[in-house]
């Protein structure tokens, strides 16, 4: 018994966060950082910075397929090599092996899982962009879904908060579209990129901007006292930077937590379920497989912030049943693994270029063009379809790889590959997918992985407003590309599935309602407020902005006010 | 055997390596499930070792730098077509290279077998199968060995590891391209 109390007491913080991804990692810093005592648990093997990179200053000749998926990679990791060089040998080891750990797709689900420290902030696109004001007006406005509890103004300091943090190349433009944040230096559009930002503007009044990315171009304080340097541009950001480049949880948040001496991170430990408390009504820890040992144990805290990743959060919580929440916790609405969203991605055009020839660059960018939004917005109406996209592409000059399908062999075909090619553009659109009660994620009723928790069958996929968007995500892309004076332009379809963008969010969405949402403005379980939910689950709406910084927006806002909470007892 | 001969002959090979029928019976192989598609059963012989040799060689020869042959490119087609390709395209090379012996390949003078390369990129354009094609697969693997190669990716281009900084410049003449 003694040692029972005694393994309690062990196992007892104030804090419990599950996930050490994008919003886990935020949530463990600025709730360490306010002087809580913090467990985050990680399902998947620890990575370490710097030194578990395993891949990142290799050479090109010391990767074996040289970038190409193997067939053994395609075939263990079978939903993540869906993305476009994720099945490399590059990357491939820090992905989830899907063999191990499937799922069942109902309707075809593009599922990409990083199982370790950082989770997939460690290979993220780093692209980062506020949302409009319109963003959290656009439900209620049209009757889509439920209206956010929240609005712009609720969540601008914290995006401030957040950029400061996280460090974040940009361009002003004083757009409402697409507001400003707290920027460091922008890196260069290249010249014909100049060229058709110009054009855009002068014959479409549709400004272009270079992207907003989370690479440091000029380090603060803030970033070098956690270890972190100047990007190097290498753009070889997906195998995990040596020099804290770029922003993960690996790099910035988990440091950060990690030197208030108040967080202890659990590894290899799959979270299964959440202890709920029937007499306090409040829940009271974890359980926890240990995914080697299948070893189980419990963990206790005043709150829990829920972070694995909108489908595995949403999973969790359907597992999670007690007497009160019998149909899983949090779930009196049914809302849960529900309006599964993400962004569509995959279509726009190609073309070849004339001219810039003495234009070169030195050094690579880790980085893309950005087009906002211009469609369903301003005095533009479209009637197939609601909401809109943006773009994001950019020009580079071609490589040897023009030879592949390019006439000729022999030495003079050999010398020419040797010289940079002419400068050719692609942008392609990432659209905004509707909150859709029929696109969801549920646990099978029989099935179970191999730790004995039931399995996720995935059942989403895009509907009509979707294909309506898509084919003017290509249509404009030709038309813009084509005004710019460019040649040779080619739309590109490529069939994906939903969840490529692996932008995956929507499964616990907040509202003012605990009838038809899970969670309240605070991203507090409407039913058992001393569980937040803050990843991408939380999201009501899904923009078409990428969402990263808006998920530690919201994490940082819920821990700021859990922690204030607590002090008035509250919680 | 003269250049004349050569050809036509490899045209007529060419005419019934690919032909309709085969090109559906290639296509049908992808959807069944044969038990040819791990690497294992993809093997060549030394003829065909040769051949793969000989034509990689003709795409980036020896010339002031390095070529082909001497950086490895042959056993890395052959590694990358059995690691990171199946059946389809592991019949489409063998009929392509079936196509190379028939014609005598190896037997042929420099001359010649340029010859037949042309004749076989021309060609090639015609075929519309979704698998692909012999010349593309042998000239792909070719350039992604070549380029990617240590002493290849060094004496084609200027090799920079670590960039450091990101600029706009303005190319020199005669500039090589950079790589990273």
């Amino acid at each position: 018994m003694n040692l029972n109390i005694k393994s309690k007491k062990n196992n007892t913080f104030d804090a419990i966060v599950v996930g050490s991804g994008m919003s886990g990692g935020f949530a463990a810093k600025e709730l360490t950082e306010r002087g809580l005592k913090v467990l985050m648990i990680e399902r998947g093997h620890e990575i370490k910075h710097i030194e578990g990179y395993d891949t990142a200053m290799k050479q090109p000749w010391e990767i074996e397929h040289r970038g190409k998926t193997s067939n053994i990679s395609a075939e263990e990791r079978w939903a993540n090599s869906r993305f476009w060089g994720l099945g490399s040998e590059e990357v491939v080891n820090h992905l989830t092996n899907d063999k191990k750990n499937p799922y069942i797709e109902k309707r075809a689900f593009d599922w990409i899982r990083a199982y370790h420290t950082g989770g997939k902030s460690m290979h993220w696109g780093r692209q980062s962009y506020r949302w409009g004001k319109h963003d959290f007006e656009a439900n209620a406005k049209e009757g889509i879904g439920i209206d956010w509890p929240i609005r712009y103004e609720d969540l601008e300091p914290w995006y401030t908060h957040v950029e400061k943090f996280v460090g974040i190349s940009g361009q002003k433009e004083g757009l409402e579209v697409l507001p400003d944040g707290h920027f460091l230096p922008a890196m260069p559009l290249f010249a014909p990129e100049a060229h058709f930002k110009n054009k855009m503007m002068e014959r479409f009044n549709r400004p272009v901007t270079v992207g907003r990315v989370a690479n440091l171009t000029q380090p603060q304080d803030i970033h070098t006292s956690l270890g972190r340097a100047s990007c190097q541009y290498r753009n070889k950001c997906q195998r995990g930077c040596p020099y804290g480049g770029y922003y993960s949880s690996l790099s910035g948040s988990i440091p950060a937590a990690m030197r208030t001496n108040r967080l202890s991170i659990l590894h290899d430990s799959i979270v299964a379920e959440i202890i709920y408390d029937e007499q306090k009504k409040r829940a009271s820890g974890v359980k926890i497989i240990n995914q080697n040992t299948m070893q189980t144990e419990e963990y206790f805290a005043k709150i829990i912030f829920l972070n694995a990743g909108s489908i595995n959060t949403a999973a969790l919580m359907l597992n999670s049943k007690s007497n009160r929440f019998q149909n899983g916790f949090g779930n009196d609405s049914d809302q849960v693994g529900r309006n599964l969203m993400d962004h569509q991605l995959g279509s726009g055009a190609t073309a070849s270029i004339e001219g810039f020839e003495d234009d070169y660059v030195y050094g690579q960018r880790p980085n893309a063009m950005y087009i906002p939004r211009f469609r369903n917005w301003g005095n533009d109406k479209q009637t197939a379809y609601l909401r809109g996209f943006g773009y994001q592409g950019g020009a580079s000059r071609e490589g040897w790889s023009r030879g592949v399908g390019a006439d000729g062999f022999g030495a003079d075909f050999k010398q020419g590959l040797t010289k940079p090619g002419a400068w050719t553009i692609s942008i392609g659109g990432f659209g905004e997918i509707l909150p859709d009660p029929n696109n969801r994620i549920y646990l099978d009723p029989e099935k179970k992985d191999q730790w004995g928790i039931p399995m996720i069958v995935t059942d989403a996929a895009f509907v009509e407003n979707d294909w309506a968007m898509r084919k003017d995500i290509i249509a404009s892309a030709v038309e813009m590309l084509e005004t710019a004076g460019f040649k040779n332009v080619t739309p590109y379809d490529r069939p994906t599935h939903m969840g490529l963008g692996i932008h995956d969010m929507g499964t616990a969405r907040m509202g003012r309602d605990p009838k038809t949402s899970v969670l309240n403005a605070f991203n507090q379980v409407h039913n058992c407020k001393n569980v937040f939910v803050t990843d991408g689950a939380a999201m009501t709406s899904a923009s078409c902005v990428n969402p990263s910084i808006t998920y530690m927006a919201l994490t940082a806002r819920a821990a700021d006010y859990a922690v204030k909470a607590l002090k008035k007892k509250d919680l | 055997m003269n250049r004349r001969e050569v050809i036509k002959n490899v045209a007529l090979m060419l005419g019934g390596a690919f032909s309709a029928p085969t090109l559906m019976a290639m296509d049908n192989w992808e959807s069944s499930t044969k038990p040819n598609t791990n690497g294992a059963a993809f093997n060549l012989t030394s003829t065909q070792q040769k051949i793969v040799a000989e034509i990689a060689e003709l795409i980036i020869p020896k010339t002031d730098t390095v070529g082909a042959k001497d950086v490895g490119v042959p056993a890395f087609i052959e590694m990358m077509l059995k690691d990171c390709y199946k059946a389809p395209e592991h019949q489409s090379f063998m009929e392509g290279l079936a196509s190379m012996e028939k014609v005598k390949f190896l037997e042929l003078n420099t001359d010649e077998r340029r010859g037949v390369l042309k004749l076989l990129e021309q060609e090639t354009k015609k075929i519309t199968s979704k698998t692909t094609p012999f010349w593309r697969l042998v000239k792909e693997l070719t350039l992604l060995g070549y380029f990617t190669s240590e002493a290849g990716l060094k004496a084609s281009f200027e090799y920079v590891q670590i960039p450091g900084k990101l600029e706009l410049i303005k190319l020199k003449p005669n500039q090589k391209a950079y790589a990273y």
